[in-house]
């Protein structure tokens, strides 16, 4: 992830880390989840009651065009649709939401073409149907500048007419076409259309009625974002004017049934007749024990504190389970540093870095498995990469403890005859100044110092280590022990396209922290690009995931599982996709 | 005097405070009365317990919580050291009053003075506010405040320090007490205001016959005021007597010194005062014997040996002092300084014999220390 | 009078907009995160970035950004809007302030309740075993900090997770209603943090009116109430007490305005949505227009409370006149 492990989308896991200064993601392998998700059967819940979800902050947005983190997903999901998304039943399958089927692709792939399911009406004070032109209406406002989206370009760049720059209020966009009221087009401007089929499932697909919405678009910035309606089985509390008064911003939200949601159309039972959330519970361990010991309470963002897990994983077995977070915790060495040029001595590194150690810092096994790749388990590529032992080639990556001699060895190939390194520079490393974050940087610090490294080693908040440092290439960071990318959505792309592409380098904002610009891997991912969803797809990003491996850009260390925890009375069903409680699956026994 | 009960009569008092330093023997069996209507000065430096005996004989050390009492103190016959607190304090600014050093610090700076002299008369009389204030401004008139009847709602800060101590007598004559005890009354005024505050005390002791306890270092102070006069030294009385005989005839080394640091006019302008060598001494280690021999000239092996009582030593009844110097040799050594001798000079010039051997090291250790 | 009171108001004034200016230059110069770049997203385009950055005004230069800023706080009494989620921030201050006053009063109530007694009795029995106990007890108050008390108080009392339950524990403050339009919800939900609150200050104001009682006892002016036959009682209030509570109100009101300004840890631990857990949100979110909102506004209360201070010290002591 880049900027904010705090706050980015399907990245909750570190929030846990960074906010309560304790390792939380995670647990041992053979420690099976007991809450659904992941494919298992999704157990049938009862109808009524009522659920709250202890939360530490706020959605970033209840806007769907403008949400991107965890927690606004969490909500989202519960109280909109999307053209597609995942059933906790069927796993990583993006199955049709609004949409009546999958999304029909030209034999060209330049044109996507979904059809809408009738019969999908707007919350109170809209009412009326949903229609093709309220999805291209919510596309259109997202790629303005009153609606800021952070990834609308990124994914959907290649619609025909998709403004480069945000524009002054929503502009009309030509290549998404509505020939009637249940059918959107999506014209592109490259084959591509099985990669951008895939982004369907996020938020900006949520539809948004324009005669009333626009309105609040003209200001700039969007005030649609208190006075949202909704297309889901809930929807937040509103007034006739649309007003959000079930919406406190930094204190609560109350979601109560959308009498207009018709349950035929969907595949959420929307068991509770209504939840909430409740924030400002910044003390993960209160918050944890309050949700083990109490009644219809579920986790909201966080995660429970290391001794808290351990307490729960020995006596609330049955309220605990682990969500893959679907992405890769790593030290990034900037191969544009001397001497972190010299993949040699990148591989030196690799092989003597203690990664058990580095893992150790934020919980050991509990928070997940030691990382040898970018591609975390049960994540498309995974397996076509080779799972969770590093394939043989990668000698350097074959011990968890480190390997001295090995080290050693590289390091001679490298052109360091004593078999350490003997450069007197001093190594900018940047590190995060909350815990656990900076326990793993010190651990770094010190496995680099006896590698023969000296680094100059400054501690920053989170936020200022992304937004000044790690991603701003002409800060010079050597070193960034604190860096880690975590999905958009169930395909490799998200993971290794913004990280280890050359061509995704920027002068700020930029999340390719190795600045790894290699022609090879450019290629492999382009190529990868192309490809429609399926294990042709994924082995083409394995193809990718090895390539990068092979350059030894990085140290990975752990891939984050997210701890999730509930009352005793409550039946849980995870929304792995949001790494969070489904709440229109989540019942009261 | 001897007629009836006296008013006041102290016998044997002796106050010890304990401290983390050791116990502070501030009074030292110390013993006078007061008849009714009368006055008596008690005279010493700092430190002499003249201010804690007066405190005492109030209840007063009470609150120090750790003072040990013994003696007695007979007011009107009843002891008021084994008196309760109710009832002590029922004598408290009725029958006895007192009145302070400073009058800016004694009175209280958040309350008006009608305040605090109506709560006087309040405690004391089953009397209306509007009563007890008319008798406030009645008593601020009578102790010279001008337009009393405005002045009484004004606040302490708002009174220059002659005027505040006159608030004070006020208050203290307010319930017209029997004994006004007054320390050190005019200490802290301005030069020309305690003579003015003295015949105030003196003219309104005529009118309401209260008998009063005036403490003062100053022997100036009490000449203007009190019959007798009672000299004290570290905690013990060291002469007692008539105002006259005492100043006539003072039969104490210190009284001598007292009298010769007091300006006189009847003494050329060039001769300078004298002032008492040395400092007053440790009530924790006393000297031993008498406590004035390290700054006594006439100190001798015996004022070591053993503290001198008070003798009955004067021409009047009740002239006592407590010196080992015979009376005969007082009375010439005394009449010498006088006339400005020095006290080697005066001890010499004595017919009469004097016991002991003159002590080398005291007169010169108090000249060093004094200098 | 009048005049003292408007030269202070102007004052206070003066001192806000050196605060809120002296805010904004730490905000801006001092490294921290890029709110843009907060904003935007891992994702963002630097046409994004740019669009953002003009939206929120941080294209212009320092000096114009705080010129508008401290434009409209002064003629529109307009805090502006939450980088983060453009809400405005005067209603979110004005939203919180509620929360915040009925902590900060009810804890004062329940620390004046506390603090007083045990400090006039302490002074009163000074080096008895009950001036000890409660001394030894006060200096434990002072020395824990809010966030350990608040939660070992949760871990023992909460009704959800302590070992005796008995109180309203982390988070149960209703979600609408304050103090003073739900008194008894809320006050259920307060009453735990209010003595956690209570609890330092309480032993604050014991120590400090000991030791201030303890010197009045001995000031001549009480010497004179008991010459006067006053009685022990009335000489320890009247004239004691009295005089001795009166430097107390000036550190009242700085602690309650300092209070109403959030009580940070407090509303932290027990979750109460007062002004305190909103600039604690907002610091970490790098989001200037709330911080600033909140700074401004808990100065205003702390400069406001000194002046209320000032003026009712006159009624108090009439030494005192402006």
């Amino acid at each position: 992830m880049s900027f904010r492990s705090q706050r980015f989308a399907l990245v909750a896991c570190l929030l846990a880390a960074l906010s309560f200064a304790v390792a939380a993601c995670g647990s041992s392998n053979n420690d099976k989840p007991s809450g659904s998700g992941s494919g298992s059967a999704v157990p049938k819940g009862k109808n009524g009651g009522t659920v709250t979800a202890l939360a530490s902050g706020d959605v970033d947005y209840m806007d769907p065009g403008a949400t991107y983190y965890t927690f606004g997903y969490q909500v989202a999901y519960s109280v909109q649709r999307s053209l597609y998304y995942y059933n906790p039943a069927t796993g990583q399958k993006q199955i049709p939401d609004i949409a009546a089927g999958d999304p029909q692709v030209s034999s060209d792939s330049k044109t996507i073409t979904v059809k809408l399911q009738p019969g999908i009406k707007f919350s109170p004070p809209v009412n009326r149907e949903v229609t093709s032109a309220d999805i291209k209406y919510a596309f259109e406002r997202s790629f303005s500048a009153n609606v800021p989206n952070g990834y609308a370009t990124s994914y959907f760049s290649s619609i025909e007419g998709a403004p480069k720059a945000p524009t002054k209020g929503p502009q009309d966009i030509s290549g998404i076409q509505t020939p009637d009221k249940s059918t959107i087009v999506f014209k592109l401007t490259k084959p591509i259309a099985r990669a951008v089929a895939a982004a369907l499932v996020m938020p900006i697909t949520m539809p948004v009625p324009k005669e009333y919405a626009a309105k609040f678009d003209a200001k700039n910035p969007s005030t649609y974002n208190t006075h949202v309606v909704f297309t889901g089985p809930y929807m937040v509390q509103n007034d006739s004017a649309g007003n959000l008064t079930g919406w406190k911003p930094g204190k609560s939200i109350k979601a109560i049934r959308n009498p207009n949601w018709d349950a035929k159309t969907d595949f959420r039972p929307a068991y509770l007749d209504s939840w909430d959330i409740q924030e400002g519970n910044n003390d993960a361990a209160v918050a944890s024990r309050r949700i083990l010991q109490g009644q219809n309470l579920v986790q909201g963002d966080g995660a429970p504190p290391a001794q808290v897990l351990k307490q729960a994983l020995s006596r609330y077995k049955s309220q605990l389970a682990f969500s893959s977070a679907g992405g890769t915790r790593y030290i990034a060495l900037n191969t544009t540093i001397k001497p972190f040029d010299n993949i040699n001595l990148r591989k030196a590194i690799l092989a003597g870095f203690d990664r058990s150690a580095l893992r150790l810092t934020r919980g050991g096994k509990i928070v997940g498995p030691i990382a040898w790749g970018y591609l975390p388990p049960s994540f498309p590529g995974h397996t076509e990469s080779g799972g969770l032992k590093a394939p043989a080639q990668f000698d350097y990556l074959q011990s968890d403890t480190g390997d001295a001699a090995l080290a050693a060895s590289y390091m001679k190939k490298a052109g360091y005859p004593s078999g350490k390194y003997t450069g007197s520079e001093k190594l900018l490393t940047i590190a995060t100044n909350a815990d656990p974050g900076k326990k793993t940087a010190e651990s770094a610090q010190s496995q680099f110092e006896k590698l023969g490294f000296k680094l100059n080693f400054r501690v920053v908040p989170q936020d200022t280590l992304y937004t000044k440092f790690c991603s701003v290439p002409a800060a010079k960071a050597a070193i960034c022990p604190n860096v880690g990318f975590f999905k958009d959505y169930y395909d490799a792309q998200t993971l290794l396209e913004p990280t280890f592409s050359g061509k995704a380098i920027n002068p700020s904002n930029n999340s390719n922290w190795p600045q790894l610009n290699d022609p090879k891997v450019n290629d492999l991912i382009a190529k990868a690009n192309t490809i429609a969803p399926g294990p042709e797809r994924d082995k083409a990003w394995a193809q990718v995931n090895l390539a990068v491996t092979a350059l030894a850009p990085a140290i990975p260390f752990v891939w984050d599982q997210q701890p999730i925890v509930w009352s005793k009375n409550v039946q849980m069903v995870v929304d792995d996709y949001a790494n969070s409680p489904f709440m229109a699956f989540v019942s009261v026994k | 005097m001897a007629d009836a009960t006296p008013l006041l009569d102290v016998r044997d008092l002796t106050v010890t405070f304990d401290t983390d330093d050791g116990a502070v023997q501030a009074v030292d069996r110390v013993s006078y009365t007061i008849d009714r209507g009368t006055a008596l000065g008690i005279v010493g430096e700092s430190g002499s317990g003249k201010s804690v005996s007066s405190l005492t004989v109030m209840g007063l050390t009470r609150f120090a919580g750790n003072a040990r009492i013994s003696g007695q103190v007979l007011f009107e016959g009843r002891d008021l050291l084994t008196a309760g607190d109710d009832e002590l304090r029922a004598l408290r600014g009725g029958e006895i009053a007192m009145i302070f050093q400073d009058p800016m610090s004694s009175l209280h700076p958040f309350y008006s003075i009608g305040n605090q002299l109506i709560e006087a008369v309040r405690v004391h009389r089953d009397v209306s506010k509007s009563q007890a204030r008319d008798r406030a401004v009645e008593m601020l008139g009578l102790v010279g405040i001008p337009d009393p009847r405005k002045r009484i709602d004004d606040y302490p800060h708002e009174f220059s320090g002659g005027m505040r101590q006159r608030v004070m007598i006020a208050m203290g004559l307010i319930n017209d007490p029997k004994l006004l005890i007054a320390d050190e009354p005019t200490t802290a005024l301005d030069v020309t205001v305690p003579a003015q505050i003295l015949e105030l005390l003196e003219r309104l002791q005529r009118e309401f016959n209260t008998a009063i306890v005036l403490i003062t270092h100053d022997l100036g102070v009490v000449a203007e005021v009190t019959d007798e006069i009672a000299v004290m030294y570290a905690g013990r009385i060291v002469e007692r007597g008539g105002k006259d005989a005492i100043f006539a005839a003072p039969q104490h080394p210190y009284t001598w010194g007292l009298l010769q640091s007091i300006p006189r006019l009847d003494l050329p302008r060039g001769d300078a005062l004298t002032p008492i060598p040395g400092r007053p001494p440790s009530l924790i280690h006393r000297p031993a014997g008498c406590s004035f021999h390290p700054r006594c000239a006439f100190a001798r092996d015996v004022c070591v040996a053993a503290v001198p009582e008070l003798d009955d030593a004067g021409q009047q009844s009740g002239h006592a002092a407590a010196c080992t110097l015979p009376r005969p040799a007082r009375d010439q050594i005394w009449a010498a300084l006088r006339d400005g001798a020095t006290p080697q000079a005066a001890l010499a010039a004595t017919t009469v014999p004097v016991p002991g051997t003159l002590l080398e090291s005291a007169p010169a250790a108090a000249a060093e220390a004094a200098s | 009078m009048l005049t003292f009171i408007v030269r202070r108001v102007l004052w206070m004034f003066v001192l806000l907009i050196v605060i809120s200016f002296i805010t904004f230059i730490i905000f801006t110069t001092l490294p921290s995160a890029d709110p843009v770049l907060l904003r935007a997203g891992r994702r963002a385009s630097p046409e994004l970035i740019a669009s953002l950055t003009k939206t929120l005004g941080l294209d212009k230069p320092w000096y114009e950004q705080y010129w508008i800023y401290l434009r409209n706080l002064l003629f529109h009494f307009d805090f502006g809007y939450s980088y983060q989620n453009n809400i405005s921030v005067r209603a979110q201050i004005f939203d919180r302030i509620p929360a915040t006053a009925g902590l900060a009063l009810g804890g004062m109530v329940i620390w004046l309740m506390a603090g007083i007694p045990i400090g006039i009795v302490a002074a009163v029995k000074r080096g008895t075993w009950m001036d000890k106990a409660a001394m030894g007890l006060a200096l434990v108050a002072i020395s824990a900090p809010v966030y350990w008390l608040g939660l070992v108080m949760l871990y023992l009392f909460s009704k959800d997770i302590g070992v005796i339950p008995i109180f309203e524990g982390q988070g149960s403050y209703p979600t609408s209603g304050s103090l003073f339009t739900n008194p008894i919800g809320v006050g259920k939900s307060l009453l735990l943090p209010w003595i956690v609150l209570a609890a330092s200050f309480a032993a604050i104001y014991a120590r400090f009116l000991r030791a201030n009682l303890t010197e009045v006892l001995t000031e001549d002016y009480v010497r004179t109430a008991r010459a006067k036959g006053v009685r022990e009682r009335t000489v320890i209030f009247r004239h004691g007490v009295r005089a001795a509570i009166t430097p107390l109100v000036t550190i009242l009101g700085l602690d309650l305005g300092i209070l109403l300004g959030g009580a940070i840890l407090t509303e932290t631990v027990f979750n109460i949505p007062g002004i305190g857990r909103l600039a604690f949100d907002s610091i970490q979110k790098s989001d200037l227009p709330t911080v600033e909102g909140t700074v401004i506004i808990a100065a205003f209360f702390i400069i406001f409370l000194n002046l209320i201070v000032d003026i009712i010290y006159a009624f108090l002591d009439p030494r005192v006149r402006y």
